[in-house]
This record gives structure tokens, sequence and C-alpha cells, in this order.
């Protein structure tokens, strides 16, 4: 099983090698290898998740290994349709890193499969933790689009409909985010009323979780405003990256607290 | 005045609360929570006397929090649900408003051919203004910002009355026993385990509630994730625990009694000799010399306890260690100690159904306005022989649809309005 792991990993790793040779030295074909090579560490990356259920017999998102090699599959998943539908090869520069940076997290984290404790063992897990996947994925992919705006914008002629499209689509992928991280937080609330009594206790992955989502509420209202967009916001997605990643494993490694599960 | 109210329910206000919960969020999570005085002392020794001041120990109860929180009620309440009537407004003269639009992206006759193609296609509503037609659909995506800001301001309302009002009470109660509740409701305990059959952690309490009019709820299954609802209590299989038990015979009259030895125990025999129970370990490892090493910590059950008490012998204390099935004897008393009993710790809640149903509602609304804000936008086109310009509250998701169409038929170039 680890070895499927680490064969989509290294995969992954060939994919990033190739996207910033092919960028570097302006090579259509390694480009289009990189790309192909990373559709096929996402397909083994796909078979180990299923793999990894099967053995498990459950969704298998229960720990910090879990959530965290469920998060890159996400952010692939999210790579491909927004490369794919949204027309976006940009992108790919900014994500496959991504991809593998959170895969490199996983594979630090203790692999075993493990039973599920009691509290886990509910309808709601699969509900709250698969929307955390795809809430923290979407705002990766995201960030990856303002780091994408932020050096496109330095050119010194910038393809304004490019720039438009980019800004454009990091607010849909926020949207997304924020629906799935709504999701998350109020199927925990529900969840967390039947197992802990309450529906709030003001843990502190709560706490994050409901942090992040003001911080991409506030992303959301000025947009509306109008008068924020461009630069201003691109950067304000990459500092907010970093803010999911605190809420996904700094809370998890720095603070103890009901979600403490290893 | 005005200008006060403008402030009060403008988005910027909105923000600024928003970003004060987020910063006190993050103090509340970086600084531990309803601790001791004594413990804050020791651990920020001189800015102990700041954070209780700041009340940054129980800032999630502290009177500014609140305050953040009933002022975004307030923002909440003042920019969204007093300006619903201008949005049903604003939402029904749509097409007038953007007929009114003067056109953004000149296409050729075919492009313009095409786009009401692609818009009929699209199941657009059209309405003929004058020389131009519009084409609007999703209207109620305007409704979508509004839905979203009522459910948080009703969130923000049932969820205070669910956190606050509910009477909460944690009980242990041994298998076999009952426990009264001030208002009379009694809970009895049938059993308890602390496994399932196949070894799983699986903590499994089977109850019976009896309210104080006398109704009796049937034996239920109570465990982790599946609280038991009857009347207006609900209990919750919250924690368990695991107590020691002896069997004290009196040898002369054969009369015996069994003891649960939850905590330190003193069973006195005269004011100079006794038992002093001190503590039921859950596991131990004896070493070939016999040395016996106790381990405090295990998951679940106890596999391997071991009972450490002390003799009180004429005012003597000797320490000793007794497994389950041993027994000694002192002064004509045996003490038989027995297989330690598991016992569940109950939370039990009354609070009305209502409340969680109602709260339960305003979160599935909250769902349901993002989702319409994000996924519903309502679309509003005004199109007309010379070309087309999108209206409505947000046209960025159309203008983006209909920018490959403009590519291929763009007439002149792109024009500002």
């Amino acid at each position: 099983m680890k070895t499927l792991f680490f064969a989509a990993f290294a995969v992954y790793a060939v994919s990033v090698v190739l996207e910033f040779t092919g960028t570097a030295f302006k090579k259509e074909k390694l480009l289009r290898a990189a790309w192909i090579v990373f559709l096929a560490a996402f397909a083994l990356h796909t078979i180990f998740f299923i793999a990894r259920g099967v053995a498990a017999r459950r969704l298998p998102l229960s720990n910090q290994f879990e959530f965290a090699n469920g998060f890159a599959w996400g952010a692939a998943l999210l790579s491909i349709v927004v490369c794919g539908r949204g027309r976006a090869d940009w992108l790919k520069i900014a994500a496959l890193p991504a991809v593998l940076l959170i895969m490199t997290y996983a594979a630090l984290q203790p692999m075993e499969i493990r039973d599920l404790m009691p509290a886990l063992r509910s309808a709601w897990f699969g509900v709250h933790i698969g929307s955390a996947v795809l809430a923290y994925a979407a705002f990766v992919i995201a960030g990856c689009i303002g780091v994408r705006y932020l050096v496109f914008s330095k050119r010194e002629e910038p393809d304004n409909k490019a720039l438009d499209q980019m800004d454009y689509l990091s607010y849909r992928l926020v949207s997304f985010g924020f629906l799935f991280l709504t999701v998350v937080i109020l199927s925990g609330a529900i969840w967390a009323e039947q197992a802990w009594s309450s529906f709030w206790s003001w843990d502190p992955k709560e706490v994050w979780a409901l942090i992040t989502w003001i911080i991409y509420a506030v992303y959301l209202h000025l947009r509306l405003r109008g008068k924020h967009r461009g630069k201003k916001m691109a950067l304000f997605l990459v500092v907010a990256v970093f803010l999911v990643f605190f809420t996904f494993a700094g809370v998890n490694t720095l603070m103890h607290g009901m979600h403490t599960y290893g | 005045m005005k200008r006060i109210l403008a402030y009060l329910r403008s988005m910027r206000f909105g923000i600024l609360l928003l970003v004060l919960i987020a910063a006190c969020s993050v103090v509340g999570t970086v600084i531990p929570q309803e601790r001791e005085v004594a413990w804050y002392a020791q651990t920020y020794s001189s800015f102990h006397g700041a954070i209780l001041l700041l009340r940054f120990d129980r800032i999630f109860t502290s009177w500014y929090f609140i305050l953040l929180l009933g002022l975004l009620g307030l923002n909440l309440t003042l920019c969204s649900i007093l300006r619903v009537a201008s949005v049903v407004r604003a939402a029904k003269s749509e097409s007038e408003r953007t007929a009114h639009l003067r056109d953004t992206v000149l296409l050729t006759p075919e492009g313009v051919a095409a786009l009401r193609d692609k818009l009929l296609g699209m199941r657009c509503r059209v309405e003929k203004l004058g020389e131009c037609e519009v084409f609007t659909k999703r209207s109620l995506g305007r409704y979508g910002t509004f839905l979203t800001h009522l459910a948080i301001l009703l969130t923000l309302v049932f969820g205070a009355l669910a956190l606050y009002t509910p009477t909460v009470t944690d009980q242990r109660c041994m298998p076999g026993e009952s426990i009264r509740m001030s208002d009379g409701t009694e809970i009895w305990v049938q059993d308890f385990r602390i496994t399932d059959e196949t070894g799983r952690l699986d903590y499994t309490s089977h109850i019976r509630i009896t309210l104080p009019n006398g109704r009796r709820s049937e034996i239920a299954e109570l465990k982790v994730n599946h609280p038991f609802r009857f009347g207006g209590c609900k209990l919750f299989q919250q924690s368990f625990g695991t107590a020691g038990s002896v069997t004290v015979t009196n040898l002369e009259t054969g009369g015996s009694d069994v003891f649960l030895l939850d905590e330190m125990s003193y069973l006195t025999i005269d004011s100079r000799n006794a038992i002093v129970f001190e503590q039921l370990y859950p596991d131990f490892l004896r070493a070939p010399d016999g040395e016996v090493t106790l381990i405090t910590r295990t998951e679940g059950a106890y596999p391997n306890p071991i009972y450490a008490f002390e003799i009180l012998a004429d005012g003597e204390y000797t320490p000793s260690l007794a497994v389950p099935g041993d027994s000694l004897e002192i002064l004509g008393l045996r003490f038989t100690f027995n297989t330690p009993v598991d016992y569940p710790g109950l939370r039990i809640k009354q609070v009305p159904t209502l409340l969680n149903s109602l709260l339960i509602a305003a979160f599935c609304l909250m769902i349901l306005g993002l989702f319409i804000t994000f996924f519903c936008e309502p679309v509003a086109v005004k199109l007309d022989a010379e070309g087309y310009a999108v209206g409505g509250p947000k046209p960025e998701r159309m203008r983006v649809e209909l920018a490959a169409l403009d590519e291929k038929y763009l007439r002149e170039g792109e024009k500002e309005t």
C-alpha cells in the first residue's frame, strides 16, 4: 500500500521537475509531458485513495496522513478541472508544486491504518471531512492562481484578458471553497451536538475554521465592493492560503483540543 | 443620525466587525481559556494582570466579544434584512434597467443571431422592450445574499439560545443503579460495556428514563454519536470510568456486602485497623524478581487490573497489591477483590426540541443562501441589432461565458460604457 502512495508521490515530483524545466527553457513538449505525467500521478493517487478506503473499510480521511492525502488529491482534482475546463494552462506551474507540497506533508505523517474511534463513527464523518477536503483544496488552488496573477501582472505588458480570467477563476474557486467550508462548520456543529452535546465548544479547530471562514468572507465582500480587484486580492488569496495550512496542520500540531485525533 | 445609521449598515462596518471577531478568536485560541487564576499567574507571570483585566482568559464570554456579535447582528439586520424591499423592487425593474444599458460589445449580424440562439438555448426568459430584447434568467439569485445574511442572523440568535439556555448535568451511574435529577426525572442504567463483541471500542449503555409525571421510556441503547431523547431530556454517552469492587464478609456471621471503590476509600474496622484503597491500576508488569511495575494508562477496558491498598494494623501502614480473586482476612473480616466494574459518565441535557430544530433550519437556509448566491447568479442580457450589454447585479459570469462568442463575432472591438 505504501509503495503505491510513494509511487504517486514520485510521479508527482517528476511532473513538477518537467513543468519547471519546460517553463525555464520554454519547451512546449516538456510542458505537455509534465501534464501527462501529472495525470498519471493523479491516477495512481486515486488508486491508492480507493485501495486505502477498501483496506480501512471506511472513508480514508480520519487522521493527519489520510486527511493530507485527501487534501492533495482534492487539490490535484481541482487543478485538472480548472486547467481542463477553464483553459488555464498558466495555473500548472503553481498548482503542481502545491500538490507535491501537500503530498510531502502527508508523507511525513504516520501512515498505519487505525480503527475509527467511537466519536468518529458517524454518518456526518463523510460530509464534514469530505467537504473540508474540497474547501481547503479550492482555497489552495485559488492561492496558486493568486501567485500566478502576481507574477503575470509584473510583466511589462501584462495580458489584461488573462489577468481578468485569473481574477474571476480565483473568485469562483473561493466561492466554491467558501460554500464547502460553511458545510464543514455547520455539519460539524450538528455532529458535535450529537457526539459532545454542544453545537459549539470554542475548540481551537472550530475557532480556526471560523477564522478561515471569516477571512474568506472578507475577501468575498471586498471583491463585491468592486474597488478591490486584481493585485490586492491576489495577494490576499496567497496570504490566506497560509491560514488554511495553519488551520489544517498548525492547529493539530500546536494546540490541543477535541479534534486531536492523531 | 442618518450618517451613523448609514455607517452601521455599511459593508465597511461589517468587515471591520468580522476582522475584530477573528482577532478576538485568535487570542482565544492562543491563550488557554477558563483556567484558574493561579495558572495564568504562573504561566504568564507579569502579563497575567493584563490578561485577566482584558478578560483574555474568558474572551468568548467577555462583554466586548458579545458586543461585537451583537453589532454584527445589527449590521446584518440593517444592511440586508431592512433592504429586502429595495432588492425586490430592483428585481422587478431588472428588465427595464437592462434595456437602458448601452451596448458594451458590438457584434456582426451573425454574432447577434448566434448570441440570440445561445441565450434561448440557456432557457432565458425573453422580453421585447422597444428596439431591443432583454433575456433574463435565475432572478432568484438576487435573493441569495439576503437569505445568507438572514440565516447568519438566525444562527446567531438560535445558536446563543442553544448554547446558553439548556440545563446540562454530568452524572456517573453504576450499572444496575439509578440517578434522580432535581426535577424528579429518574435515569436507570441497566448495563454498560466499553468494547463490542469484536473487541472494538464502543461505549454502550442500556438505559431507561422515567419522567416526573411517571411516563417511562423503553430500555434504549445509548452510544457515542447516538444520544437518546425522551420528553425534554436528552442523554449523551459522555465519558466512562472503572471502579474497583470488594466483597467484605463477616466470618462470624457469614453476612457480606459489596463496596465499589471509585476513589481513595477507607474501610475502617476499628480506630486502629483499616484498609485504605488507594487506586485501581489498569495494568501491571511483573519482573522475574517479582517486582511489580504499575501501568497508569491504557485505552478502553482494563486488561489486567490490580488494586493498590494499604493495611492499617495497630497504627502501622503496610502497602499491598491484589488482583481480582485475591482475598485477605483481618480481624474476622474477609476482603475479596472482585473484577472491576465499568460505568458510564452520562451527560443529561434538558433543552426544548424546537430550539435545535430551528437552529438546524437556519443552517440549511445558510447553505441554500450561499448556493443561490454563488451558483444561481442572475442573468440579464440586452440584445439589439448592434450588439449586447450584460446587466444584473453580478454580470461578471455572463461576460466570461460570452467572451468566446465575442472573439468569433466581434465587429468593432469592445466598447466601454
